[in-house]
């Protein structure tokens, strides 16, 4: 008896050997490159996050970590973790698509976020002054109770910025950001009534009873309307309860489904190109809001840009000052150099050229290099954006027509056209400016399909924006078939050349279902050296044809980063 | 060897590898489903956010936020409570170290304690209360009661043709209660007012020079051995427009006149002196450079009036005539002019000067001429903020040599 059992232990122990060996040993193997739910296309989020607290993340030490810290460049710059396999980002609790990938009509874009009708009109209940931010505001209820944050232009500067955070509103929703609904209303003062329970943090740090000496303050900080009336915005309180903002690295250690470090989401690099277009200088953690929703009867954080007002030309209070989205707050070199040389280190934001409009500011195209644009502080995020992560954006922002771009403008309602225009003529010099840099700075073609007749079509982005032009010896094809398990790839057939981003492939593609062919495509044009990287694209056949199922801009880790 | 004779020789063999091979099989096909390798996207990153999900915990910020926070909480955000308070008793005194408490008892309103050492043994203590924002944020008012121990304070004689070697030293001792208004009624205009009962008492100066008496006389130095009190009252008008602030100005100006009343108790040494002051600041290229040009007279109103030593209009050192020390020169009227080129290496923190200094003291109006001027030139680093310049570090030189400013202000 004691030899059969014997046996049987040395047998199993034996096996589990022999399996724990072949798990961890080989390559770890046998997990394939595309499972068959590839590619995503929403992020899962799978478990209840209903225990999250809130939290304050400080201000002062944000910003400090961040401008001396350097926190995003301690790691390897690694590819974004939080795209698909045809290297999109799926949908998720940070992103939405919408432009670029969705059609998307002036209309739509203009409406936004907008889901209703704003406040209800009648009188305001106001429950406390605004105290975030130095734009001058209020919590306040409508006639229907519904809450609204609303926030004033500052005194002296009409229209400035509450046209600014409703065109940026609309902008960043249709980038795919989550936003709050912000509306446009006129208040009377006859028209604000203190709440009951509303209460005031007062400069001695105690909070009291509201009373309407602290109402006039906040107006007599407001710009006041000939009317007598007060331009502003109105915000409407977002669903869900409110946890503080998030942070542009690492992850919320209390949120279950935020495994991936928030300085490798795309969506969060990507606000390089989406900053610099829009001039959003004022990128912290204090401009950014999570909200514990609830979705399935499960709990769910979800990630909004706030205050994105904080672009264009303008600031809550004044025009912006003149090194902003130039320099960053502090740079050693720089200031070492000026100190230096009596301040005759003259940099570009000294001598552009500015339109000046006191309901725009200083925000312009000309001299504005895309590259070089810089928040007040750079986040992790920030500074790890890799050429495809911009390549990337630079679609969306590309995708933004002239006619949209000019309805968003009017979308600030400003009193005076030349602002709108001013604004518009911006927005498009600078997002042309964008394509180019950032669609000629990697390998362009998108939108890959292989049709039914094994011929392969594509796209150039960088054509398609006509920021340049076919390759002047154009496109080389390679075709491979693909083992998913292993990843080897095995040629098929000899290159092709291609000018009109069309190719048959050569005979002897797979025909099982399931079956994967790797095609690699460059583009060979002397003026466009980052063209020839080749750009690897899979496409898996399936009961209905072939479907792409992966794209390959870069490598998973490159090595050059520019701080 | 037979199959059967090895088999005969290894009893377990057969069975042996019979379950091997059905433990290896069951194993490799269930064990990693099991151990969470996944045939999924979607089940690989759920796999990973129910690993998450096991292991949730509260954000702990670092040793260095910690701190950060609890820095910013208690010397910038805690408007009560104790603080670090680094100031002047009164020029020439040297470095300082001091602690204040404030606590608030309105909404704008709080009282003040605060006290300062310095190396030179000078010593300050003084209650506040200070109210801001009355009138629709339109006027602010201040109360004051305090003392103050000066114990050298340089004198060099009257006039611009003292020197060096003359320097003697007094001691000033000064109570004071008493309070005043700024008043901002529409932008930029600026009015204040004041009343403040001052005591002083006099006495001979510490140190290694030459006390004040083994000098002067009361002729060189009017007022030697008496310890006035004055009724002091003041009266100011003028525009403001400096910005981003007064204690950090890139672009804007100050114009204003004061006026003083010194009333003697004992009316011996009742005068009465009028100020007037222009600061501009003219920006260059965006704030690239500035231009800050500065001028101050100061002038007893009435040649009858006798002016003790120690509240004569003087120059040195401070943001006067930079490369002399404090005191320097001392007389009835005074001309004071100074000139900066500034460039801003860091529009965060960090501001420099070239500057320029020149100036003189009369004893009477008349004199007070562009001839017969001490000047200086020096260059400054200033260490500001938004709004305030906590530390000016300015090295000058005039005909006397070199001197080093540390102040805890803008130059003006």
């Amino acid at each position: 008896m004691m030899t059969k059992h014997f046996r049987l232990i040395v047998g199993t122990v034996f096996a589990l050997t022999v399996t724990f060996a072949l798990q961890t040993a080989g390559p770890r193997g046998a997990a394939p490159k595309f499972y068959s739910d590839d590619p995503l296309q929403r992020e899962p989020e799978t478990q209840d996050a209903s225990k999250v607290q809130e939290w304050e993340i400080d201000l002062f030490w944000d910003l400090a970590e961040n401008l001396f810290g350097n926190p995003g460049a301690k790691r390897p710059l690694v590819k974004s973790r939080d795209v698909n396999t045809i290297d999109e980002v799926p949908n998720s609790s940070w992103f939405t698509n919408r432009i670029g990938t969705e059609t998307l009509s002036v209309s739509d874009v203009v409406r936004g976020p907008l889901t209703g009708d704003g406040p209800a009109p009648g009188t305001w209940s106001v429950t406390r002054p605004k105290e975030a931010g130095f734009a001058p505001g209020f919590t306040m209820k409508d006639a229907k109770g519904d809450t609204w944050f609303v926030s004033f232009d500052a005194n002296g500067f009409p229209e400035a910025a509450t046209g600014a955070i409703l065109a940026a509103n609309k902008i960043f929703w249709a980038l795919g950001y989550w936003q709050a609904e912000n509306y446009l209303v006129d208040i009377q003062p006859k028209e604000l009534a203190i709440a009951d329970t509303a209460v005031v943090r007062t400069p001695a740090g105690k909070r009291r009873q509201m009373k309407q000496s602290d109402l006039e303050d906040v107006l007599r900080r407001s710009h006041k309307s000939p009317d007598g009336s007060y331009r502003a915005i109105a915000a409407k309180a977002l669903p869900g309860r409110t946890l503080g903002g998030f942070r542009y690295r690492d992850t919320r250690p209390d949120d279950p489904n935020d495994v991936i470090p928030h300085e490798d989401r795309r969506t969060l690099r990507a606000l390089k190109v989406f900053g610099a277009w829009t001039n959003l200088v004022d990128m912290k953690a204090g401009n950014t809001l999570d909200t514990l929703i609830t979705e399935n009867g499960k709990g769910l954080v979800r990630h909004y840009l706030q205050d994105v007002g904080s672009t264009f030309g303008t600031g809550a209070n004044a025009p912006r000052e003149y090194d902003e989205g130039w320099e960053y707050l502090w740079e050693g070199d720089k200031v070492m150099k000026r100190l230096i040389t009596l301040g005759f280190f003259v940099q570009p934001w000294q001598t552009v050229n500015y339109t000046e409009n006191p309901a725009i500011g200083r925000f312009e195209g000309v001299e504005f290099d895309p590259t070089e644009w810089k928040p007040r502080v750079p986040t992790a995020a920030f500074v790890r954006a890799r050429a495809d992560d911009n390549f990337w954006a630079a679609r969306r922002v590309m995708a933004f027509s002239d006619d949209m771009i000019r309805a968003i403008a009017s979308a600030g309602q400003y009193h005076d056209e030349a602002a709108a225009k001013l604004l518009a003529d911006v927005l498009i010099q600078r997002r042309d400016k964008i394509g180019t840099a950032y669609l000629n700075a990697i390998n362009p073609v998108v939108n890959f399909a292989l049709d039914g007749s094994d011929t392969l079509t594509f796209q150039n982005a960088a054509v398609e924006g006509r920021v340049a032009n076919e390759p002047a010896s154009g496109y080389t094809v390679r075709w491979f078939t693909f083992d998913n398990g292993t990843g080897n790839t095995t040629a098929i057939g000899s290159p092709t050349a291609t000018t009109d981003r069309r190719a048959k492939a050569p005979a002897g593609l797979p025909s099982a279902t399931g079956a994967i062919v790797k095609v690699q495509i460059v583009g060979t044009d002397p003026a466009h050296a980052a063209w020839a990287a080749p750009v690897d694209v899979y496409f898996r056949r399936g009961a209905s044809g072939w479907a792409l199922v992966g794209v390959e801009r870069l490598p998973d880790s490159v090595s050059e980063r520019k701080p | 060897m037979s199959r059967i004779d090895a088999k005969a020789r290894h009893p377990l063999r057969y069975r042996f590898s019979l379950t091997t091979i059905c433990f290896t099989v069951f194993a490799l096909i269930v064990i990693p489903r099991l151990a969470g390798a996944q045939d999924s996207r979607a089940a690989e990153i759920a796999a990973e956010q129910s690993r998450k999900a096991t292991d949730l915990k509260a954000y702990q910020p670092s040793g260095a936020e910690k701190w950060a926070i609890r820095l910013r909480r208690e010397f910038i955000d805690l408007p009560s409570g104790f603080y670090p308070y680094f100031g002047s008793v009164y020029s020439g005194g040297g470095f300082t170290l001091g602690a204040g408490f404030r606590q608030y008892y309105g909404d704008r309103t709080h009282w003040d304690v605060k006290g300062l050492y310095s190396l030179k043994s000078y010593k300050f203590l003084e209650f506040s209360t200070d109210s801001w924002g009355h009138a629709q944020g339109k006027v602010d008012l201040h109360g004051r009661l305090g003392w103050r121990d000066a114990t050298q304070v340089s004198y060099y004689g009257l006039g611009m043709d003292t020197v060096e070697d003359d320097r003697s030293t007094f001691r000033l001792k000064q109570g004071y209660v008493g309070g005043n208004m700024n008043v901002r009624p529409v932008r930029p205009l600026v009015f204040g007012a004041g009343a403040t009962y001052e005591d002083y008492s006099m006495g001979s100066g510490q140190g290694n020079v030459p006390s004040i008496e083994e000098i002067f006389t009361p002729v060189t130095a009017p007022g030697l051995g008496v310890s006035p009190k004055y009724l002091h009252t003041t009266g100011s008008a003028g525009i403001d427009w400096r910005a981003p602030g007064a204690g950090y100005a890139r672009r804007g100006g100050l114009y204003e006149v004061r006026y003083h009343n010194y009333a003697d108790q004992d009316k011996t040494y009742s005068f009465d002196r009028a100020d007037g002051e222009i600061a501009q600041h003219i920006p260059i290229l965006r704030e690239t450079w500035v231009i800050s040009l500065h001028g101050l007279v100061q002038t007893t109103l009435s040649d009858d009036d006798q002016v003790p030593y120690f509240l004569l209009p003087s120059l040195g050192s401070g943001s006067t005539l930079r490369a002399y020390p404090s005191w320097r020169f001392r007389d009835r009227h005074s001309l004071l002019m100074s000139g900066e080129f500034r460039w801003i290496p860091s529009r965060l923190a960090i501001d420099m000067a070239l500057f320029y200094d020149t100036g003189k003291v009369a004893p009477r109006w008349d004199d007070l001429s562009l001839k017969g001027l001490k000047s200086d030139v020096g260059i400054g680093i200033r260490f500001h903020g938004p709004v305030a310049t906590p530390l000016r570090i300015e090295l000058a030189k005039g005909s006397e040599g070199m001197n080093l400013v540390f102040g805890g202000s803008a130059a003006w």
